[in-house]
C-alpha cells in the first residue's frame, strides 16, 4: 500500500515518525509539491496522501482513499479533484499549547509583565514595586473570563483557568454543556449579553461565515473600558480598524494578538501583520502566530497521524474524520 | 486602644490610612514613617498596645505596653525577635499567596513559551521566526513538566493547585512535616532536597528566609538541577547563592530563571539601583521583576482588610489570625 508524503511539513512528519509507521506502507517522499517530474507517477499509485494541500492542477490520483492533513485546517485541499469516497482527516494536538498561551497572556496582561520586566531590565526601574510604593497591577482572581468558541481549545482554557478563582463564561455556535467551573455557555447569537460581563475575552473560534467580523466596532464598544482581548483564532474574526482605534484610544484595556490580517511573503518575510501599527501600542502583546508552535504540539500531531495510518491499514475506524468526498 | 503604624511600609499612607478606614473598633492611631526619627519613635512605642510594622530593630526604644505586633508583610526576617518585650504575639499577613501563585504560573509559561523573546523580536523587527508562518524553532510548553516547590506553605499550595490543572506533576519540600499534601503528590523533608532537585523541570522557591534556608540553593544544589530546569524565586534572594546562580545561568548549566526578589534594593540615593551585584540584567535567560509579584490590587485589599480585622479582633479580645509566634 503506497503512501505519498507531499510537501515540507509532511516530509518533516515522515522523518519524525518513520520508525513508527505500519511496515505494510510503501512510502513515497516528495518535498516539492510542484515536482512535475515525479508527482504524476506518485499520485497515480498512492492510496494515502499525507500533506497540507492538494491543488486543482495536481495530476490525477484515482486510488486515493485517505487524505491525512498534517494540520487542523483543510482549506488547501481541493475536494473536487480528489476521488469520490476518499476520507479527509485532520490533526490536532495544538489545543494544549494554545490554552497555555491564552492563560499566559491573560496573566501577563493583568500583571503587566512585559512593561514591568522590560523597564526593570533596561533601566533598573523599581517604579512598579512595593518598595517604591508603586501602583498595584492587576490579578486574574475574581475577574470574569469570557471564552468565545467553546470547542477543544476553549475547554482546555477553562480547565486551566478555573483554579485561579475567576468566573468563566463561554459562547458557542452550537449548544454545549458547561463543564464544572464554567458558569454558563451562551449561544453565539447572545454574545452581546456576555461581552459587557467580561474582564477578558479570549477568541477561540474557527473562521467561518458566523465568525468573520464577529468582533466589530459595535461589539468592541460593548466591552468594559478595562477589558483585555486575546485572539488566537484568526485575524478576520476581528475588524482590524476598530480594534486598532479601541486600543490606541484606550476604549478597551489591551490585547494579546497571535493571529493577523496579513502574513509574510517570500518577497516580504518581515511583513507586518496589519495595515495598522499594532506593534507600536504599549498595551498590546504581539506574537507571530506561534501560540501552538511547540514541540509538544508536533509530537501529539505526529502521534495522531501514526495512529490514523495504522487504523487505515488495519481497516479500523478513522479518527479526526472531517469529511468524505 | 493605641495603635502605632511604624516604618516605611506600615506607615505608608496607602497602607496605614486604608487600614484605619477599615477598622470598626475605636483606636487612637499614631503614624511614623521614619524609624530614624528617635524623638518621635520613643512616644510612638512607649504607649502602643498594637504596632503595625514590618521591621523591629534591636535598638528600638522600649515598648512596655506592646501586646500585638502586626507585620504588613509575610516575611518576618526584618523583625529582631529577641528585642521584643515578652508576651507579644507577632502576626504576619496573607492574601498575597494567590497573586504570587499567578506570577509563578505566568513566569513558568512565559519562559517555556519564550514569550518575551518572541514578542520582542516580532514587535521590534517584524520577525516571524518562532511562528508557524516563519518556520523556525519550536518553543516549549508546561504540560507534563514536573514542578518542585521549595517551601510548601500558603504560596506553595496555591501554586500546586494551579499547576496541577496544567497537567504538571507537583512535588514539594518542606521544613516541617505536611499533613495535607494538597495538589502535590509527594513531600520531601527539606533535608532531602537533594533527592528532589534532579526530578524538577521547575524549581519554585517559596520558602521564608531563615537559618535553614539561607544559601539553601548553592552551587552544589544548582548542579543537581537538570540543565534545562527553570528556577523561579519569589521567596527571598539570600536563599540562593548569587554568584553560583549567575555562573549557572551565564554558562547555561540551568535553563533560566525568573527572579522577583533581590540581593540589592534601591535607596533614596540610588532609586534605580541594580538589583544584584552581578549583571543579571544582561543575561538573556533571566526574566526579572522588581519585587512586585504580590503587588496586585487584590492582594493589597486582602492584606489590608486582614490587618484591620486583626486589630478589631485584638480590641475585642478575640483570637488573632496569622499568629506566627508569641515572645
Amino acid at each position: 500500500m503506497k503512501a505519498l508524503f507531499l510537501g515540507n511539513v509532511a516530509v518533516d512528519t515522515y522523518e519524525g515518525v518513520k520508525g513508527e509507521l505500519p511496515p505494510a506502507l510503501d512510502c513515497i517522499i516528495l518535498n516539492d509539491p510542484i515536482d512535475r517530474a515525479r508527482l504524476p507517477a506518485a499520485a497515480a499509485d498512492a492510496s494515502i496522501l499525507v500533506s497540507n494541500r492538494w491543488l486543482p492542477d495536481f495530476p490525477p490520483a484515482p486510488r486515493l482513499r485517505l487524505v491525512q492533513s498534517v494540520a487542523t485546517g483543510v482549506e488547501l485541499f481541493d475536494l473536487a479533484s480528489l476521488p469520490k469516497g476518499c476520507a479527509i482527516c485532520n490533526a490536532f494536538g495544538h489545543e494544549t499549547a494554545i490554552a497555555e498561551y491564552i492563560v499566559m497572556t491573560w496573566l501577563a496582561l493583568n500583571h503587566r509583565l512585559p512593561e514591568i520586566s522590560g523597564e526593570f531590565r533596561t533601566r533598573g526601574s523599581w517604579r512598579t514595586s512595593w518598595v517604591q510604593s508603586g501602583a498595584p497591577h492587576g490579578e486574574v482572581r475574581g475577574t470574569t473570563l469570557g471564552i468565545v468558541g467553546y470547542g477543544r481549545v476553549g475547554r482546555e482554557v477553562a480547565r486551566r483557568a478555573a483554579p485561579f478563582g475567576c468566573r468563566i463564561l463561554a459562547a458557542n455556535r452550537s449548544p454545549r454543556d458547561a463543564e464544572p467551573g464554567v458558569e454558563r455557555v451562551y449561544p453565539l447569537a447572545d454574545l452581546d449579553a456576555m461581552l459587557p460581563e467580561c474582564d477578558t475575552i479570549a477568541l477561540c473560534t474557527a473562521l467561518g461565515p458566523e465568525t468573520t467580523g464577529l468582533i466589530d466596532a459595535r461589539r468592541l464598544s460593548l466591552m468594559k473600558p478595562t477589558a483585555f482581548l486575546i485572539n488566537i483564532a484568526r485575524g478576520q474574526v476581528i475588524d482590524e480598524e476598530p480594534l486598532f482605534a479601541a486600543l490606541r484610544d484606550g476604549t478597551i484595556g489591551g490585547a494579546a494578538l497571535d493571529v493577523w490580517w496579513q502574513y509574510p511573503t517570500p518577497a516580504d518575510p518581515e511583513r507586518r501583520g496589519s495595515r495598522h501599527p499594532f506593534h507600536e501600542l504599549p498595551n498590546v502583546i504581539v506574537t507571530p502566530h506561534n501560540s501552538g508552535w511547540t514541540g509538544g504540539m508536533i509530537r501529539r500531531r505526529w502521534d495522531e497521524i501514526v495512529d490514523n495510518l495504522g487504523r487505515f491499514v488495519r481497516g479500523d475506524r478513522l479518527i479526526n474524520l472531517v469529511t468524505t468526498v | 486602644m493605641k495603635v502605632s503604624f511604624v516604618g516605611n511600609f506600615g506607615a505608608r499612607p496607602e497602607v496605614a490610612k486604608a487600614i484605619i478606614e477599615k477598622v470598626t473598633e475605636t483606636i487612637e492611631p499614631t503614624i511614623l514613617f521614619d524609624i530614624g526619627d528617635g524623638q518621635r519613635l520613643i512616644p510612638a512605642l512607649a504607649d502602643a498596645e498594637i504596632v503595625v510594622s514590618h521591621i523591629w530593630k534591636a535598638d528600638f526604644p522600649p515598648a512596655p505596653r506592646l501586646k500585638f505586633l502586626q507585620s504588613p508583610a509575610a516575611g518576618l526576617d526584618l523583625i529582631d525577635l529577641p528585642s521584643l518585650p515578652r508576651g507579644v504575639t507577632v502576626c504576619n499577613v496573607d492574601g498575597h499567596e494567590q497573586a504570587i501563585a499567578e506570577y509563578v504560573l505566568m513566569t513558568m509559561l512565559a519562559m517555556s513559551h519564550k514569550l518575551v523573546d518572541i514578542a520582542t523580536a516580532f514587535r521590534d523587527r517584524g520577525s516571524w521566526t518562532g511562528g508557524g508562518a516563519g518556520g523556525g524553532p519550536l518553543h516549549g510548553e508546561i504540560l507534563g513538566k514536573t514542578v518542585g516547590i521549595v517551601g510548601y506553605g500558603k504560596i506553595g499550595r496555591e501554586v500546586a493547585t494551579r499547576a496541577a490543572a496544567f497537567g504538571c506533576p507537583v512535588i514539594a519540600a518542606n521544613r516541617s512535616p505536611v499533613a495535607d499534601k494538597g495538589a502535590a503528590s509527594e513531600i520531601y523533608p527539606l533535608g532531602e532536597l537533594d533527592r528532589m532537585l534532579p526530578r524538577c523541570d521547575f524549581v519554585v522557591i517559596a520558602a521564608g528566609l531563615g537559618p535553614e534556608t539561607r544559601n539553601l540553593i548553592d552551587g552544589r544544589r544548582l548542579a543537581l538541577m537538570k540543565p534545562t530546569a527553570l528556577l523561579i524565586n519569589i521567596g527571598r534572594a539570600p536563599i540562593v547563592d548569587e554568584e553560583a546562580l549567575y555562573a549557572a545561568l551565564r554558562d547555561n548549566r540551568i535553563g533560566g530563571a525568573a527572579i522577583d526578589v533581590w540581593w540589592r534594593y534601591p535607596t533614596p540615593a540610588e532609586p534605580n539601583a541594580r538589583p544584584a551585584n552581578l549583571a543579571f540584567h544582561e543575561l538573556p535567560n533571566v526574566l526579572m521583576t522588581p519585587h512586585c509579584s504580590s503587588a496586585t490590587d487584590g492582594a493589597r485589599a486582602r492584606r489590608l482588610g486582614g490587618i484591620a480585622v486583626n486589630i478589631d479582633r485584638f480590641v475585642r479580645g478575640e483570637a488573632l489570625r496569622n499568629a506566627v509566634l508569641t515572645t
